[in-house]
């Protein structure tokens, strides 16, 4: 399932394992995400997808395996050259930085101010509302408007991968399928790869190529998404 | 009018004196018990100048950068290491002020220094006259309040040091190179204290343990200010307004303990302090 060609793969994780202090979390973990396909990764809570993401961004790190980001080993490397090799992240623990502007909050994705007015019109494009709101304190959003900032500024220099850690905790259906439709028109204008952790079954299996079932840090099921893909996930995060 | 501006122009030294050590605790979140001896730095600073017959307004780009360099070797050598360790890196850097002063004590002795007036001379104004250096001070502060403002509210590095006062681990997160950012801050505070050594040094002997008389005063404002230059601001005016009325109106010897009782008791009271202003 997970053995996609190297060259079209975005994104390999080979036998990692990884953690806090003595605890492993993520447990010999292998996946390939291929270029431009959306990957869902769910599971229950204290599975270990946060961690995952955090071990990929290289801010929990990776004791065993290889991380490689088209090809190239990114194990170790550190969060800011792997934002700058491409890399989108919009975090679900403390998103952002509530008593500074949308218009700070998003200039810091950028690597200089000569790039700001351009990333901001390509964000305008899936969020307009944030136009007229810039000067706003980012902490002053409501909580789904406070989702399409995160998303907003993971998005700002157009990566090839984007991970994305829950963003439709919480929300109502409306936003989240702005956010759907958001991420489905980054992938195919940009041909974005996008690897998605959450826990709602329906926004991830509407909007994913393929589906993954963590449990304790291991792959317990995966499979494409299809009409199937429902009731066998949902058969895993029964409690 | 005399005792008026007496208050302000006190302030504004305390300002000055103080706004290095907040750049540092505000944005590394370390206090830096070496402070006093990067004023002492920066006042020797004055007293090389003036040892080659340069002229004395040289001795504050000299400052600056001296204590921006010998900051940036601390940073990466002693404090980087301690970032996590806060305690430690107050006994780290209470070592590294008495290593400094003994340095400067071999190189230079323990005389006390003299140096040539930046500015000298008094003005009239209201019927009555003061020192032109003392407003000149108040003129320091004011622009370094102006550049702290505008490093912070204006430039890429201040939104990035904003940043990670907030929430550090989602900017680095982000990708911001937080170690160069707290490198930088350690510099520039380094760097501004040592400068504020040379704007002492009219006003104070110069000797190898002059900053330590600083330290305690300038520790106590930032406790109260918290990370806000804004708030340093108003602890220097309020309880440097005190310390000369009591010196001025009680004794000079308790006026020299006003600020640090006030500060203790206002921490006492809040443990916020002046934070919010």
């Amino acid at each position: 399932m997970f053995d996609a060609v190297e060259t079209d793969t975005k994104l390999t994780l080979d036998g990692v394992t990884s953690g806090y202090g003595p605890v492993a979390i993520i447990k010999d973990l292998s996946l390939s995400i291929r270029k431009g396909e959306i990957f869902a990764l769910m599971g229950k809570n204290g599975m270990g997808k946060t961690t995952l993401l955090k071990t990929i961004l290289g801010l929990v790190p990776s004791r065993e395996g290889e991380i490689r980001l088209d090809g190239r080993s990114i194990t170790g490397a550190a969060p800011k050259v792997l934002i700058k090799s491409g890399v989108g992240y919009a975090p679900q623990e403390q998103p952002l930085f509530t008593d500074l502007s949308i218009r700070d909050n998003l200039r810091l994705a950028v690597r200089s101010d000569r790039e700001l007015d351009a990333a901001l019109e390509h964000v305008f494009t899936h969020f307009p509302f944030l136009r007229d709101r810039l000067a706003q304190k980012a902490g002053t959003l409501s909580g789904g408007e406070q989702k399409m900032l995160i998303l907003s500024r993971a998005l700002m220099l157009k990566p090839d991968l984007i991970l994305i850690d829950e963003i439709s905790e919480g929300l109502q259906p409306t936003v989240i399928a702005q956010i759907a439709k958001a991420l489905q028109a980054e992938r195919a204008e940009s041909g974005t790869t996008i690897l998605l952790v959450e826990q709602n079954l329906n926004f991830a299996l509407e909007v994913a190529d393929r589906w993954a079932v963590l449990k304790l840090g291991e792959i317990d099921d995966s499979g494409i998404a299809g009409p199937d893909s429902r009731e066998r996930v949902l058969e895993h995060l029964k409690i | 009018m005399t005792l008026l501006l007496d208050i302000v122009t006190t302030a504004a030294i305390l300002f000055i004196v103080s706004a290095g050590l907040l750049a540092i605790f505000g944005v590394l979140e370390i206090v830096n018990f070496a402070h006093g001896a990067w004023l002492t730095v920066g006042a020797y600073c004055a007293v090389v100048t003036g040892g080659l017959g340069l002229n004395p307004w040289l001795a504050l780009p000299l400052a600056f950068v001296t204590g921006a360099v010998l900051g940036g070797v601390t940073e990466r050598l002693i404090v980087r290491p301690l970032y996590a360790r806060p305690l430690d890196a107050i006994l780290a850097t209470w070592g590294l002020g008495i290593v400094i002063g003994q340095l400067i004590t071999l190189w230079f002795g323990r005389d006390v220094q003299f140096t040539e007036n930046l500015l000298s001379g008094t003005f009239h104004m209201f019927g009555t006259s003061y020192s032109i250096y003392r407003i000149f001070a108040l003129a320091a502060a004011v622009a370094i309040g102006l550049g702290f403002a505008f490093l912070l509210e204006g430039t890429r590095l201040g939104l990035s040091a904003r940043a990670i006062i907030m929430n550090e681990a989602l900017a680095r997160a982000l990708g911001l190179d937080t170690t160069r950012v707290r490198l930088v801050t350690f510099m520039i505070g380094t760097g501004l204290t040592a400068l504020a050594g040379v704007l002492l040094t009219p006003l104070t002997s110069v000797d190898p343990t002059m900053g330590v008389s600083w330290l305690i005063g300038s520790f106590m404002l930032v406790m109260v200010a918290g990370s806000s230059f804004g708030a340093l601001a108003v602890a220097c005016l309020v309880f440097g307004g005190a310390q000369v009325l009591v010196s001025t109106f009680i004794s000079p010897i308790l006026g020299g303990i006003t600020v640090a009782v006030l500060c203790a008791l206002v921490l006492r009271i809040s443990s916020k302090g002046f934070a919010r202003v």
